[in-house]
């Protein structure tokens, strides 16, 4: 049954060989251009001295030494330096699976998870992982991804928003019968030992977020496209790092999803799928710390945060046991696997255009008659490729009731006050409770517009969201929003609610931020305007700019995706992200 | 290397030839039977530039088949409106090997897609470019110096495209810019329309001056909303193509606008000419388009009220004259 899960039961016996084919690779590789190995070494030592700088750290004599040497070095000493750094360094990298261990966590981790969701100790739901599978349900294309993970490589792209992405998505894959992926974990996730143990054991490679230079990212593709090419199964997160708003992820880090084109061309037998998954919280563990550090400076967020939720036990225990505590509490959602040019693809493995015709995908790949790496190609193809797994994220995300709430009532007090800036905005919540049926009528407006984008396949509905009513959807928000956080985002108030939070309204609010609902929106609006109107409206339109940039009434939102259909540079989504007004 | 046209309208006559002059072996695709029979014939395509005499490397044909299993690189000439069509049609022999370059100005209605965005969902090619600048046909088959811009993400689709087409009369600049380009030569189609009015309402060069100006303002305008870059407004297939349509009485767009002005209908100009004006469905399409990203387009609006909501040309001048009183614009 083992071999039948993947290649990553083997990882233990193979991993020896693994390094050593990273390291004759990256040396070859390197070694290739007189003059490149200065260059190399110069940007490994420079970037290094710059992190150590103030550490005191016997590192950084090291590096210092080999900076001052560099310029009298000959080329086979730096060659000597440059074999000694990437032994070092794919040695740091490498990951291990063991099985054994592998089959305790499948037979603990269940139980665990259980005990953490329903703390009065129940025999029976522990013996089976009915308990958790109430409460994350997993959906969407698992019988494809299974029968692709028999025919090719997988590498496996959520969308992430909390360090507990990784153990949901590892009991998901238990859960469902799919194989375990590796993956590359944040070096600050190994300082536990316990959690490093698991990992470590459990296909998790390591990835220093602080090391910078080119020689560190040029191992860590290497060593992950040998992965591929081999037939591991592949878990990169291509949002690089949680999305600090809670927004879908859009810009999307294409290094990682790279190495996949590398690994087609070097072993063309083995083809590679791409599988899309979104994580759908009600809450998030993470939350607070993740908007405060969205907020504090847009752009300078810190990439690596030691100090979150996710590293307090108790808080972890707390949001287990309490935000899991309702039933559907989350949802994964697997979409439709693709190739690495976006094609869909059908369970035998083969991949088919738009127009449902099968495509040879080998000729992407071809430079004449050969299979060849073209860079200028290849970095297109994975552009494009982001592209589409961006467009996918949105179309499965799953919409719950608590992003719809957020996102009604956040828009709605912006709307009542658009001249104040986001920053100054969230720091001062409406004095008075909103009343209740402005509440229930601005959700029923948001409900509609996320129905008409259902319908189109731009977005999927949580359960409750679908079947309404819109009490029941404000009530089920209500409930999680009191749940977990520090203060309960909003409660109910008399006739009214209470919003405590305005930083985390606009965090569950950005979750929808990226779906022109306020377009949808907006058209309803005008759709409602008397008919006698409309002369009125074409003509201010054509001769007033400002009017304009309310929609027109009579186009439909164009549907995302396509050639070319990527986000202008200039960070358009930024704008949206925050305050998810139109432009 | 066998290179494919297909379409067998000025333009795609035109490139066939000058494929065939740098050497290369032309499939040349078209609808019409006895065109075809014609051109391998007598060497002259009898429907367009007659004149033209085609070597005898093309070879026409009207078997869509064909193209795709002979031939790596296509270049696509047909009038917007049957691209997708065509598209489809032919992707059943098309790999992701094959180089696909367009050379259609226009925008599709409704989805507002770009002719790039139709290849690629009607195909499995990714290896997509546009062809584009101030290229009258007619002067290019006479050999005269003209010059376009290949616009790609892939460089080997710029960089095949340039090869095929550079001879000592034609050159080819490369760019990545695929929305910037396909944007400016759609949209400049509008300003010929307009260009035409102008000229047939008597107006001198003054006039025509201030359209193009304030024209390539507004393409530029509407592109960069869609992610194009300035420069490419600013180069052949912008201010380049939008002075060759406006100034030249040649362009199919100029002539409707003159018609217009001479107080014909829309209905009777359309149904008397043999080739697509592209500009006529471009107007509407872009003035769709600009009224729901909310950018600014007064000579757009302009044109289209003359087309499609019976207003007469001097009551539109009138109003475009008029507009900087309500609507103080920064003139770039």
């Amino acid at each position: 049954m083992d071999g039948e899960l993947g290649r990553i039961f083997e990882l233990e016996r193979e991993r020896e060989r693994i390094v050593r084919t990273v390291v004759e690779r990256e040396a070859a590789r390197k070694m290739a251009a007189p003059g490149l190995l200065e260059l190399i070494l110069n940007d490994a030592a420079f970037f290094e001295i710059a992190r150590l700088e103030d550490s005191g750290s016997s590192e950084l004599a090291r590096w210092r030494s080999l900076y001052r040497r560099l310029g009298r070095m000959d080329e086979e000493q730096r060659r000597a330096e440059l074999l000694g750094l990437l032994e070092r360094y794919a040695g740091d990298v490498v990951g291990n699976f063991r099985p054994g261990v592998y089959r305790f966590a499948t037979r603990v981790v269940p139980v665990g998870l259980s005990l953490l969701m329903r703390p009065q100790l129940n025999l029976d739901r522990l013996l089976n992982l009915s308990t958790v599978r109430e409460r994350i349900l997993v959906q969407g294309e698992i019988p494809l991804v299974r029968q692709l993970a028999r025919r090719g490589t997988l590498i496996l792209a959520p969308t992430h928003l909390s360090n507990l992405d990784s153990i949901v998505i590892g009991w998901s894959l238990l859960s469902n019968d799919l194989p375990p992926f590796t993956y590359g974990a944040g070096k600050n996730l190994f300082f536990n030992p316990l959690i490093s143990f698991f990992m470590h054991n459990l296909g998790a490679y390591k990835v220093d977020r602080r090391l910078k230079f080119t020689l560190y990212k040029d191992v860590l593709k290497a060593y992950s496209q040998v992965l591929l090419e081999e037939g591991y199964h592949s878990l990169f997160f291509p949002g690089g790092t949680r999305s600090r708003s809670g927004a879908v992820e859009n810009k999307l880090k294409l290094g990682l999803l790279g190495t996949g084109i590398a690994a087609a061309i070097a072993n063309p037998e083995r083809p590679i799928f791409v599988v899309p998954c979104t994580l759908n919280y009600h809450l998030v563990l993470e939350a607070e710390t993740l908007i405060d550090d969205y907020l504090k400076e847009q752009g300078t967020s810190r990439y690596i945060i030691e100090d979150d939720e996710s590293s307090r036990l108790s808080r972890v225990l707390a949001y287990a046991r309490k935000s899991l505590a309702l039933d559907a509490s989350m949802v994964i959602h697997y979409g439709a696997p693709m190739d690495l040019w976006g094609n869909r693809v059908d369970p035998q493995g083969v991949s088919f255009d738009d127009r449902g015709r099968p495509v040879d995908t080998r000729r992407y790949l071809m430079v004449g008659d050969r299979l060849e790496a073209s860079p200028q190609r290849d970095a297109e193809y994975v552009v494009e490729l982001g592209a589409k797994l961006a467009a996918a994220f949105h179309r499965n995300t799953v919409a719950l009731s608590t992003h719809l709430v957020a996102y009604a009532l956040f828009s709605y007090l912006r709307r009542q006050r658009p001249e104040v800036d986001l920053y100054a905005f969230v720091r001062m919540p409406p004095a008075e409770p909103l009343a209740l049926v402005t509440v229930m009528q601005e959700s029923e407006r948001v409900r509609n517009a996320l129905l008409q984008l259902a319908d189109r396949g731009r977005i999927l509905l949580g359960s409750q969201v679908r079947k309404g009513p819109v009490e029941a959807i404000v009530a089920g928000a209500l409930r999680y929003f009191g749940m977990y956080h520090k203060r309960p985002v909003m409660v109910r108030e008399g006739d009214g609610i209470r919003i405590n939070d305005m930083k985390l309204l606009l965090y569950y609010h950005n979750r929808l931020a990226d779906f022109d609902l306020e377009r949808v929106l907006a058209r309803d609006l005008v759709a409602a305007l008397p008919a006698s109107t409309s002369p009125l409206r074409a003509a201010s339109a054509s001769l007033d700019p400002g009017f304009a940039a309310t929609p027109d009434g009579v186009r439909t939102a164009r549907v995302a995706g396509g050639y070319a259909d990527r986000q202008p540079e200039a960070g358009s989504s930024e704008a949206s992200n925050s305050t998810g007004g139109p432009r | 290397m066998r290179v494919g046209v297909v379409g067998g309208g000025s333009w795609g006559t035109a490139l066939a030839q000058l494929l065939a002059d740098n050497g290369n072996d032309v499939l040349f695709w078209m609808r019409h039977g006895e065109a075809a029979e014609a051109i391998n014939r007598t060497r002259h395509n009898p429907r367009y530039l007659p004149e033209v005499e085609l070597g005898p490397g093309v070879q026409a044909t009207t078997e869509l088949a064909r193209i795709g299993s002979e031939c790596r690189v296509v270049l696509m000439v047909v009038p917007s409106h049957g691209l997708r069509a065509v598209a489809r049609e032919l992707g059943d022999q098309l790999d992701g090997g094959h180089v696909l370059i367009h050379g259609v100005k226009g925008i599709e209605p409704v989805t507002y897609k770009r002719m790039t965005q139709i290849l690629r969902e009607e195909t499995c090619c990714r290896k997509i470019g546009v062809l584009s600048g101030p290229n009258l046909a007619k002067e290019v088959a006479l050999r005269q110096p003209s010059a376009a811009v290949i616009a790609s993400h892939f460089d080997e689709v710029v960089q095949t495209g340039r090869e095929l087409l550079w001879s000592s009369s034609f050159r080819v600049y490369g760019s990545s810019d695929v929305v910037g380009v396909e944007f400016a030569g759609a949209v400049k189609n509008v300003m010929a329309i307009a260009a035409g009015l102008a000229q047939g309402l008597g107006f001198g060069m003054n006039t025509m001056a201030l359209l193009v100006t304030r024209g390539l303002a507004e393409i530029a305008r509407l592109g960069m909303a869609e992610g194009a870059r300035l420069e490419s407004f600013q180069g052949l297939a912008g201010i380049g193509d939008l002075m060759a349509t406006c100034f030249s009485p040649l362009s199919r767009n100029h002539r409707v606008g003159e018609r217009l002005a001479s107080g014909q209908t829309l209905d009777e100009i359309v149904r008397s000419m043999d080739q697509v004006a592209e500009g006529i469905k471009t107007t509407r399409t872009v003035h769709e388009l600009a009224s729901e990203l909310g950018v600014y387009m007064p000579i757009t609006a302009g044109v289209h009220r003359i087309l499609f909501e019976a207003v007469s040309p001097r009551e539109v001048l009138a109003d475009l004259m008029d507009i900087t009183r309500y609507v103080y614009e920064f003139a770039p």
